[in-house]
């Protein structure tokens, strides 16, 4: 065939009617050309279709990316900071309460603020950039609030300029008064503020907190109003770390000697919770650091040898067999490179960054995966904040100099944990496989666990194969060995009308024709079912027991003509028998009225505990067979119609019956057939989607019940992803999914195909 | 086939019998299915006799039966059923559908006045006709024996006026609206542009454009006020006064009174709207056409893209690619791609042609749409053209497959003959390749038609709407529009059988598209089979 090509300047003959045309020269070149490069540019299109999945998939394994920008040297004095949205000028507070707005570009000044206190001085400065509030402690225990406010503006040429404005309030007296403040915090709850400050009277700390309760007058002033002081903790005598949430629910005080005690908002003051020592059994149980992460449930410690714990509040069961939201450890952390200096919590996300022996680590708390990791700035940190949208944060070091990352980690909550592992979520009861990808809340951190998916997904195939195959299988073997062939004209388009039968059909008939229908009738149902292989093979022991004249009348190939009207008879008195058998074995009482019923829904419920749904597995893999069954039976009735005649005369031959010839010589060799068609039916229930969409409740649960339903990948992907926002970790993790999809089909199919192609080297050597 | 000469019996008979049970079971579904789409899809169009039931409560129900079913909490060995009949009257009665106890029904009688209304709002009606109302004042009562000529009369010239007023309200409104939001869009950017010129026609055309909106409207209350229609006086099952204007009837019937010639009529005509109108009352009414004729759009559109493609891959493969390991690979992979799951193709087509593709076309192409309309992406949204590329991809290996069958099937001793002859490589394949195998590349095609038509999940991810405004296909330029979603019958029946609020009113409409989507399948797949014996058939004697 290819020496054809050359014909046209091999015949160099004289004579011009061997010379061929250039116009068909050319013709059979550019159209070689066309065809190649058509046919190579779509088998490459092809495998880029799987390039392109992993593609998106591949930023999810991909850790954050940190850049640090040049610091900026402001004061020594300096002991808070805090910033504008953009981060263009940042403001710091120095020790003496001053507050100076420097810009971050070149660091030229902008604004210098000094608080008016009279002999008072500050011996406390607290600062909340995203709030844009700063704490001033007093010397004599009460505590000034400033508030910050940055004003944009935009040139003609769309230029940004930002304009700081400082004002501040009033005084507030928190502490004992007289003893200068030593730290102060604020926090917000739906009613009140909180004040707290931190004094220390004869060597012991005191906890001293304050309520203010904004309530607006009709002149649209708000009116504040301050409840009276009101003293914390007052049994503890020394503290190293306050943690108040910025909800003021709860307030979380760590001790030198590594106990953590907690206190709840009771209303009126704040009570005694709980206390835990996280690293108890460690030789130092020292805290070294502790740090809120966003959601204010959960705490990080850092120890004294760089181990780490979180500890989050989840309900738990008390002795008294109440359940109760109480602290407990959530997760144990990787170890640090050294003893944690301080824990930094991301707003937004649950990422926190740990700094330890000169490193600064951030990392993921739910998953516990390390973003990034890369070396800390010279000097203590002494305060540390995210930006709102969590792509920068900054941290004010003690020497005076203002360090900033830019940070990009599009998907901080993903990691392989995340998607196949057992993971323990925030106020869950333990680790758990769960996907729950929307919920209503800011707060809410998305699971996307694919373990409770990939388990639907193989639930729904079993069911799917258990109904499919027995019937698929001997279906094949009957029309392929037993049936007359002018019947297998009819058969075999028969079934492959079936396998064009829509999907979306298929599932609106399962799940709002036969679900409810079948609901009532299951017991009827599951006699009609079981009495069919016995009736079956009673009608051929029957047969076989006739005297042979009678059997004559009857050409081999036709059984299935009269066992027909025995099945339908069988079947309808299974049918009809179907209730009696509900009520001698499946009555409960039922729980409304008290009287004994036979149902057999309530009767499930009540023995085994375990839910019942009229669109259940059951169900699922009945349809499913629709779409499994002609798959299954056209490989399989190929391969088994395809043995060599030589082999089965052969074996009749030697005097095997029909039977014995198909059992012994024919299944046995076209059995690889046989397995590539159980498995492309295999790839076909895993994929199937409108089915599954439409015939269950779609819920991701991960139980064998067969009365309950599942969410398989496909129909997870088809409810979700028009929902999901292009590029986000939602969005990349159907995508991931997909990818399982095709890989698990593309391997399976690749393995039925093997099978096949072997299978036909050996009739080729039979 | 053996059989045992004597007289024992032999072995494993019994196991012959149990596999013919794998059959029966598989045969008994494909046509118990079909049966159940066919019986339920057809009886929707069909009008039976309607009942004026008496209810022990004193109640009164007039209405079709719809379905019967056993009671919750019944015992299952003594099954109490209860009734549904479709009352209509959703204005009065808040509900089409009502659910009677079997028990409960005293008497049923199927009088001969009542009638049967299909209505443009509120769904059906069955009512007692008391008289007909003319616009002139005059009253024709039901004894009248020119009751019924009148009324069907009127019901015909009250059809004209809604055609009227659709034509206005619905077509050249619409096209003004549309005309109207573009010229918006342009008046946005000369003003952003500072183009003073082009402000000022703009603004003229949209002072024209506002004129045109306000004549149309003028013009629709014309036809409302000048075609004055008759109402029909009735009462209902529960003795209340209902006047329905005549405008509001699509179709009039007295289902006691018709022969079969008459309901075959109605049939017919009920079948026709089906096909050929718009749908009505959130899809749960009226027609099917747009779903159709997107349906048939996406598809042919799919089967240019998938025919030219999978046909040179097939040619690629077989004739001018070096046969060996790696072509044995990419055989194998491009026959395995028909296994992958579709909702797998909708995820790449939703990340590829939507967001990557059609992204970059309206970045190109239609920036000033984008910026000028609110960000209102044009191509870099589902639509049609990336439906189409999606399931072309999805039926690429289909094709492929029979295609290269189909080559290999062509003896080699053709081919040989035409190189003999001195044709070129092209030549034979032009001539004698593609000829002889043309009935196989057919039934590819149709064969990928068929899974296209039928397949949902990736459509739901790239374009396919539950109701669509306009068509893919119209008389505007460039009259076939790739950007515009578009209705399809699988997704109508997704959406009609699981979304819909009011399931009861959505079901009978559900089993006639499913009915139409089968039939369409199995119609385009008995093609492909019949094609493909005959090709069988054709070269089984074929040797050179």
């Amino acid at each position: 065939m290819e020496t054809s090509d050359k014909n046209g300047e091999s015949a160099a003959a004289p004579e011009s009617r061997f010379t061929v045309s250039p116009l068909t020269l050319a013709a059979d070149r550019w159209m070689g050309r066309l065809i190649r490069f058509g046919g190579v540019g779509v088998v490459l299109a092809v495998f880029g279709m799987l390039a392109f999945l992993i593609f998106q998939v591949f930023p999810l394994f991909t850790g954050a990316e940190v850049t640090p920008a040049p610091s900026v040297s402001i004061s020594a004095q300096a002991v808070a900071f805090g910033e504008d949205e953009y981060g263009d000028l940042p403001y710091v507070v120095l020790a003496d309460g001053r507050v100076s707005f420097q810009r971050a570009l070149d660091g030229q000044k902008i604004l210098d603020w000094s608080p008016v206190l009279g002999a008072r001085s500050v011996t406390a400065v607290k600062s909340y950039p995203r709030a844009g509030l700063v704490f001033l402690g007093l010397s004599d225990g009460s505590v000034q609030e400033l508030r910050i406010v940055y004003r944009s503006s935009f040139d003609a040429a769309g230029r940004r300029s930002v304009e700081p404005t400082v004002s501040a309030l009033d005084s507030v007296a928190v502490g004992k008064p007289g003893l200068p403040c030593l730290d102060v915090w604020n926090a917000k709850s739906s009613q009140s503020r909180l004040l707290l400050v931190r004094q220390a009277e004869a060597g012991k700390s005191l906890l001293t907190a304050v309520r203010l309760t904004e309530r607006k007058g009709l002149g649209g002033k708000a009116k504040v109003t301050l409840s009276t002081p009101f003293v914390i903790a007052a049994e503890v005598t020394a503290v190293s770390q306050v943690l108040l949430p910025s909800t003021a629910e709860s307030l979380i005080l760590v001790t030198p000697s590594g106990e953590v005690r907690t206190y709840a908002d009771d209303g009126t003051t704040f009570s005694f919770l709980q206390a835990f020592i996280p690293f108890q059994t460690a030789a130092n149980p020292t805290i070294t650091a502790a740090g809120m992460i966003f959601g204010n449930v959960s705490v990080v410690f850092a120890s004294q040898s760089g181990a780490q714990q979180i500890w989050s509040m989840y309900p738990q069961l008390q002795p008294d067999g109440k359940s109760l939201r109480r602290w407990g450890k959530i997760h144990e952390g990787a170890l640090l490179a050294g003893a944690g200096e301080g824990i930094f919590a991301a707003e937004g996300n649950k990422c926190y960054v740990a700094v330890a022996a000169g490193r600064l680590q951030l990392r993921n708390m739910t998953t516990g995966s390390l973003r990034w990791e890369g070396p800390a700035p010279s000097g203590a940190i002494r305060q540390l904040s995210f930006a709102g949208n969590y792509d920068r944060f900054t941290a004010l070091t003690s020497d005076g100099r203002l360090h900033r990352w830019t940070v990009v980690d599009h998907h901080p909550e993903s990691s392989w944990g995340a998607f196949f592992g057992k993971i323990w979520y925030e106020g869950a009861t333990g680790p758990a496989y769960t996907w729950q990808s929307s919920a209503g809340s800011d707060e809410f951190e998305a699971k996307y666990s694919l373990v409770p998916l990939f388990y639907g997904t193989v639930k729904g195939t079993i069911y799917a194969l258990l109904f499919a195959l027995p019937i698929a299988l001997t279906a094949a073997i009957y029309v392929a060995q037993f049936l007359r062939p002018e019947y297998r004209q009819v058969v075999k388009p028969v079934m492959e009308i079936m396998a064009s039968l829509p999907s979306v059909v298929l599932g609106f008939l399962a799940g709002l024709w036969l679900a409810p229908l079948v609901d009532p009738r299951l017991i009827s149902l599951f006699c009609a079912v079981g009495i069919l292989a016995p009736a079956a093979l009673f009608a051929g022991f029957l047969w076989s027991a006739l005297p042979q004249p009678v059997r004559r009348q009857v050409k081999p190939g036709m059984e299935f003509l009269f066992l027909l009207p025995f099945l339908v008879l069988c079947v309808w008195l299974a049918w009809q028998a179907g209730p009696l058998v509900e009520a001698a074995f499946f009555t409960v009482k039922d729980t409304a009225s008290g009287l004994p019923i036979a149902d057999f829904r309530e009767w499930w419920r009540q023995t085994t505990g375990a839910t019942y749904d009229s669109r259940n597995s059951l169900v699922v893999g009945f349809v499913m067979g629709f779409a499994v069954i002609p798959i299954v039976f056209t490989i399989a009735e190929d391969a088994l119609s395809n043995v060599p005649n030589s082999l089965i005369s052969g074996s009749l031959a030697l005097g095997a019956s029909r039977w014995q010839t198909v059992w012994s010589v024919v299944v046995p060799t076209a059995i690889s057939g046989i397995v590539s068609g159980v498995m492309i039916g295999f790839g076909r229930a895993i994929g199937e989607t409108m089915i599954v969409v439409m015939a269950t409740g779609n819920t991701a649960v991960m139980e064998a019940n067969p009365f309950s339903g599942m969410r398989t990948l496909s129909a997870n992907i088809a409810v979700e992803l028009p929902e999901a926002a292009a590029g986000h970790t939602h969005y990349r993790a159907l995508f991931l999914g997909a990818c399982c999809l095709f890989l698990l089909t593309f391997v399976i199919n690749t393995f039925a195909e093997i099978l096949r192609q072997r299978l036909r080297e050996r009739y080729k050597v039979v | 086939m053996p059989n045992a000469s004597d007289s024992s019996t032999p072995r494993g008979e019994a196991w012959v019998w149990f596999t013919g049970l794998g059959l029966i079971i598989g045969l008994g579904m494909v046509i118990g299915l079909l049966s159940l789409v066919i019986l339920n899809g057809v009886t929707v169009f069909w009008a039976p006799s309607v009942p004026v039931a008496q209810v022990d409560d004193g109640r009164t129900i007039i209405g079709q039966l719809a379905q019967r079913r056993v009671r919750a909490g019944s015992p299952a060995d003594q099954p109490r059923y209860e009734l549904q009949y479709q009352v209509g009257l959703r204005e009065l009665n808040g509900n089409s559908y009502l659910w009677v106890d079997e028990a409960k029904i005293k008497s049923e009688a199927f009088p001969a006045d009542v009638l049967g209304l299909e209505r443009v709002e509120n769904g059906p009606a069955f009512v007692r006709p008391l008289s007909l109302r003319k616009s002139d004042g005059l009253t024709i009562a039901i004894v009248d024996p020119a009751f019924e000529a009148a009324f069907q009369s009127e019901v015909a010239a009250a059809a004209s006026v809604r055609a009227k007023l659709i034509e206005i309200t619905r077509h050249r409104i619409g096209d003004v609206n549309g005309e109207m939001d573009e010229a918006r869009v342009a008046l946005r950017r000369a003003e952003d542009l500072k183009l003073t010129a082009e402000i000022t026609d703009r603004r003229r055309q949209i002072g024209g454009l506002e004129e045109r909106f306000v004549a149309l409207q003028a013009e629709a209350k014309k036809v409302v006020e000048g075609g004055a229609v008759a109402s029909l006086v009735s009462r209902d099952a529960a003795n209340r006064e209902v006047i329905v204007p005549l405008t509001q009837v699509i179709r009039a019937w007295f289902p006691n009174r018709l022969d079969t010639w008459g309901r075959l009529k109605l049939f017919t005509s009920r079948v026709g709207e089906f096909i050929f109108d718009e749908p009505r009352e959130a899809n749960t009414e009226g027609g099917l056409m747009p779903a159709i004729f997107g349906t048939l759009v996406m598809t042919v559109f799919m089967s240019l893209l998938v025919t030219p493609f999978g046909v040179i891959t097939a040619i690629y493969l077989r004739e001018y690619a070096q046969q060996g390991p790696v072509l044995r690979i990419v055989r194998i992979s491009v026959n395995n791609l028909a296994g992958v799951p579709s909702i797998v193709f909708g995820v790449f087509g939703l990340g590829f042609f939507v967001y990557v593709l059609g992204g970059s076309i309206d970045q190109l192409f239609f920036a000033d749409q984008l910026k000028y309309n609110n960000n209102t992406p044009v191509f870099g949204t589902g639509g049609l053209l990336w439906c189409s590329l999606t399931l072309a991809l999805m039926t690429l290996p289909v094709v492929i497959v029979a295609t290269e069958e189909a080559l290999a099937a062509v003896p080699r001793g053709m081919r040989e003959a035409s190189l003999a002859t001195g044709a070129s490589k092209w030549q034979t394949i032009r001539e004698i390749l593609l000829p002889a195998s043309a009935p196989g590349i057919l039934t590819g095609v149709i064969l990928a038609m068929a899974r296209g038509a039928g397949e949902v999940a990736p459509l739901m991810l790239v374009g396919v709407v539950k109701l669509a405004p306009t068509l893919p296909f119209d008389g505007t330029a460039p009259f076939l529009h790739l950007d515009r979603k578009f209705m399809h019958l699988g997704f109508h029946v997704y959406d009609l059988g699981f979304q819909s609020p009011d399931s009861d009113a959505a079901r009978p409409m559900v089993f006639a598209t499913t009915l139409l989507l089968i039939f369409l399948v199995v119609c385009l797949n008995l093609g492909a089979i019949t094609l493909r014996n005959r090709l069988r058939a054709r070269f089984k004697g074929a040797s050179f």
